[in-house]
């Protein structure tokens, strides 16, 4: 919090913010108010790296000049300390949290460009009076802003940003829309008015003259794919096994046990496959009443001689447990309730820290919108004619979307239609929510600069808009709900910078199969959802899918 | 013992390859080596007593074969084919395959399986090509030699210092061909971080090759073209002074093999900053020589040349070989390969 323009931090407000906070961090906390009561630092901690005390934040540098609270992980830590050892710095912790320091010392606002990890900090540097916040390049980690004109607040969460007490909880119509168009709520909207997500891949500072100042990109998905070389010295699947290997080694950096979410899914083994090497594994699957992928799982854990654990979900735990999700779910979403089971699972193993292989399909290309949107851009007529052949709901709307990337995304990601949205929302709050989204213009930005091919433009929508709003949304509220730290080795932009060359052109998954045992590889694609239409009473709702009926559930908590 | 030595070229050739076959017979001093070349491009000067060279077989495709119906007849310990490309006249014999780099990083159509071993320059090769080949015979790792005698720390060259205009300037250095069809070396990546360095600091691109105007028009399109050197082709008996005008040798390639040219700067007391991503990593002993860098990432390889070029400026005097160095030198060359041959003749 800083009052950039007069008064002072209510130290009441900044400890309610912080302590909406405490499942994400239950092992330490912490806040700090300057002398003036101007600025104010709040902290929850998992402690996963540096167990001890000297990890607390928010955490000073050993000058006593600079401090910093910092939701994330930072996997090149190391590395990164021991440059900055070469040049003389010096560190009081074990912790990534301290090198974040010495490099904003050293670096000022470029020390973003070195980081490989997730992350969201804040660095008051009280030698200057002025505050330096970032967010990593992908979104793995949250970070949402309110600003009033008089104070900043910022904070991991929405609605820890509203539990102060001072920031509105009025709906913002631009996040209602987005979340029954999409199924999350795309940023930079939140579903609060007054709040917005501040920016991947940016940073800034804020100071008492100015307010936020010197915002600087320093990262774009899109750019990534339009300055890759198209060049493979190395076989494409080679290449992509031993890159994958680098980054899960990357991920295992820690000082506690980790484990990895398993589905009888190609990412997650792959995963697996490699991480069982290094450490000892824990694994955990999910297994429904209805529906279950547990036994090739379980076969598979054995083989690699892994601790397996396969986790029984049934109805009455569903139900028992729904007023929690919606109570830590930070923004509506209609997704995160597998994440939330096997998060729980992991905790109650005793387990804070877990990989996941999210990030596998937009990376590699495994979604069918790698064929079907760059067909619908080039033959808007032609998918139009099967659509209506096929009725299916959405081809009416081809001739106004079909042509654009950014339109064709929307026809195949979206939830509900936009000619569907008064409906549900009222006729006011849609047509404002529509003329605040403006989603076409809200997904072109993910793809300028043009990535330049069909897939890059393809993979950078997916992971700008579905994978940040929603997976990595998700799959953070959901894990943190039980204090579960879950890292992604696919999403990791040195593993893209390196890819990209040969991925411009084409993905291709078998890469990360090849070395998986028959039984998973030969597997058709399935979903890792959850039997919510069996569950949840779900109400039949006419041409709609059982995920339709659950946004309304969920937006009733909400609203 | 015999040994058959399948090689592309060695006496009388150029560059890398040409030099680790050389120092691979050299190494093998207590074998009788009979070496049949494909290509002989210079004189070709005394090879030494125990090496027998088949000068004759280069002279086109009917000496070569020639040259290999006669070694058929012969009888051999053990074969060594010193290029993959050699292969499909070799396996015949079962040989011991060397590879040194990108030959062996894509997949082709090749009778690996046949081969008794693999001998490679660096683990990133083996691996790389066990992974598209499924090799599982026995690998053995072979890292280049560097003769530290030939190098060490020299005064500066005026007459270089006043041909390339260094005076007052902080020299970054990259020894390589410019290949257009590669483009694998990281000129491009050096020059688009020299924006963001002091002034003073200047690069020096050392090597000949078809690239340079397509480099000089970057650094123009960069503004920073004063400050981009081309040596173009320069002498072997230049090549150490050359290096020992660098302050920081950097190379933030994605196609080298091993990277002799990173033992060639050390061994001149010039710090070296070498790639993830290919054989320049284990050159530098993973780090322990010299700073590693990812070669997608600007902001690092600038962050590697301000630490390198800082360090030295604490530290004028502090210009040394590093320690480790002699990890790579002839003695301990030969002395592996001995044992590598040693066990893949049994």
């Amino acid at each position: 919090m800083f009052a950039y323009r007069s008064g002072a931090i209510d130290r009441a407000e900044l400890e309610a913010i912080t302590a909406r906070m405490i499942p994400r961090g239950p092992d330490a906390g912490g806040t700090w108010l300057s002398d003036d009561q101007r600025i104010g630092l709040g902290s929850r901690r998992l402690a996963i790296i540096d167990l001890s005390a000297e990890g607390t934040q928010p955490m000073w540098d050993v000058q006593r000049e600079l401090v910093i609270v910092f939701n994330g992980e930072i996997y090149n830590h190391a590395e990164l300390r021991a440059s900055l050892t070469r040049g003389g710095a010096q560190f009081h912790s074990r912790t990534d949290t301290e090198v974040l320091l010495g490099l904003y010392r050293r670096d000022g606002a470029r020390m973003t460009e070195l980081l490989r990890g997730m992350f969201a900090f804040a660095i008051f540097d009280t030698r200057m009076r002025r505050m330096f916040v970032a967010r990593d390049p992908y979104g793995i980690k949250p970070l949402y802003l309110a600003d009033d004109g008089a104070t900043i607040r910022i904070a991991s969460e929405v609605k820890a940003l509203t539990a102060g007490g001072r920031v509105s909880n009025a709906i913002d119509p631009a996040g209602a829309a987005g979340f029954f168009l999409t199924g999350s709520v795309p940023e930079p909207f939140t579903i609060r008015r007054h709040v917005r997500a501040i920016e991947p891949g940016t940073s800034f500072f804020i100071d008492e003259e100015r307010g936020i100042n010197e915002q600087r990109r320093y990262f774009s998905i899109a750019e990534v794919f339009r300055d890759a070389k198209d060049d493979a010295l190395v076989d494409p699947a080679v290449f992509v096994r031993e890159r994958l290997e680098e980054s899960v080694t990357h991920h295992l950096v820690a000082d506690v046990p980790v484990g990895v979410f398993l589905s009888a899914g190609i990412d997650s083994s792959a995963i697996a496959r490699i991480a069982a090497r290094k450490t000892l594994l824990h694994t955990f699957t999910l297994s429904f009443t209805e529906f279950s992928e547990a036994p090739l799982a379980e076969r598979f854990a054995r083989e690699l001689g892994m601790s397996q654990i396969t986790r029984v979900v049934g109805r009455d735990e569903f139900l028992g447990d729904l007023p929690r999700i919606f109570e830590r779910m930070d923004q509506p979403t209609i997704d995160g309730v597998n994440t939330w089971f096997i998060s729980k699972a992991a905790h109650e193993a005793g387990i804070k820290l877990a990989l996941s292989g999210l990030g596998g399909d937009e990376l590699l290309g495994g979604y069918p919108s790698f064929r079907n949107v760059p067909r619908m851009v080039r033959f808007p007529r032609l998918a139009r004619v099967v659509g209506a052949l096929r009725r299916h709901p959405k081809a009416r709307l081809i001739r106004e979307y079909g042509g654009t990337y950014a339109g064709a995304y929307l026809l195949q990601r979206g939830l509900f239609l936009p000619d569907e949205l008064p409906d549900i929302l009222g006729a006011d709050v849609a047509r404002e929510g529509m003329e605040r989204l403006q989603p076409l213009e809200n997904f072109e930005r993910a793809i300028e600069p043009d990535p330049g091919t069909p897939f890059g433009r393809v993979a950078a929508l997916e992971s700008s808009l579905y994978m940040r709003n929603q997976l990595l949304r998700d799959a953070d509220w959901a894990s943190m709900a039980h204090s579960v730290e879950v890292r992604t080795p696919l999403v990791d932009v040195y593993l893209l910078r390196q890819l990209a060359p040969m991925l411009a052109q084409q993905g291709d998954k078998s890469a990360l199969a090849a070395d998986l045992p028959d039984y998973l590889r030969d597997r058709k694609k399935t979903g890792f959802f959850v039997p919510m239409k069996e569950w949840g009473n779900l109400p039949p709702d006419g041409t709609s899918t059982r995920m339709r009926s659950w946004a309304r559930r969920v937006w009733e908590s909400f609203a | 013992m015999n040994v058959l030595f399948l090689v592309t070229d060695a006496y009388g050739g150029y560059g890398g390859i040409a030099l680790f076959n050389r120092e691979l017979c050299a190494a093998l001093r207590d074998a009788r080596i009979t070496v049949i070349p494909r290509i002989v491009r210079g004189s070709v000067p005394d090879p030494p007593p125990h090496v027998t060279f088949i000068a004759e077989a280069a002279n086109g495709p009917a000496a070569y074969l020639r040259a290999i119906s006669n070694a058929r007849r012969a009888k051999w310990d053990l074969i060594i084919c010193g290029h993959i490309n050699l292969l499909p006249v070799a396996t015949f014999w079962r040989p011991l395959l060397v590879v040194h780099g990108i030959e062996a990083w894509k997949k082709r159509k090749i009778p690996i399986a046949q081969c008794r071993g693999i001998v490679s320059v660096s683990a990133l090769t083996r691996d790389r090509m066990c992974g598209w080949s499924r090799y599982a015979g026995p690998a053995y790792v072979l890292p280049n030699a560097v003769h530290l005698e030939q190098y060490g720390i020299r005064e500066q060259r005026a007459d270089l210092i006043a041909r390339y205009r260094l005076e007052g300037k902080r020299v970054l250095l990259t020894v390589g061909r410019l290949d257009s069809a590669e483009r694998s070396k990281g000129f491009d990546e050096v020059i688009d971080v020299l924006r963001d360095l002091p002034e003073d600091v200047v690069y020096m691109i050392a090597g000949g090759g078809d690239d340079a105007s397509r480099l000089q028009a970057r650094a123009r399109e960069l503004g920073v073209a004063s400050r981009v050197i081309f040596t173009g082709l320069f002498g072997e008996e230049d090549k150490a002074d050359l290096y020992n005008l660098a302050d920081v040798y950097v190379m933030p390639s994605r196609g080298e093999g091993f990277g002799f040219v990173f033992l060639e700067a050390m061994a001149c007391g010039v710090p070296a900053i070498a790639s993830k991503l290919d054989g320049g990593r284990e050159a530098l002993l993973n780090g322990k020589l010299g700073a590693l860098v990812d070669p997608t990432n600007r902001a690092e390889i600038r962050a590697a040349i301000l630490e390198t070029l800082e360090r030295r400026a604490l530290a004028p005097s502090s210009r040394r070989i590093p320690e480790g160095l002699e990890h790579f030198s002839f003695e301990n060359f030969a002395a592996r390969a001995q044992a590598i041959i040693a066990r893949a003749a049994v």
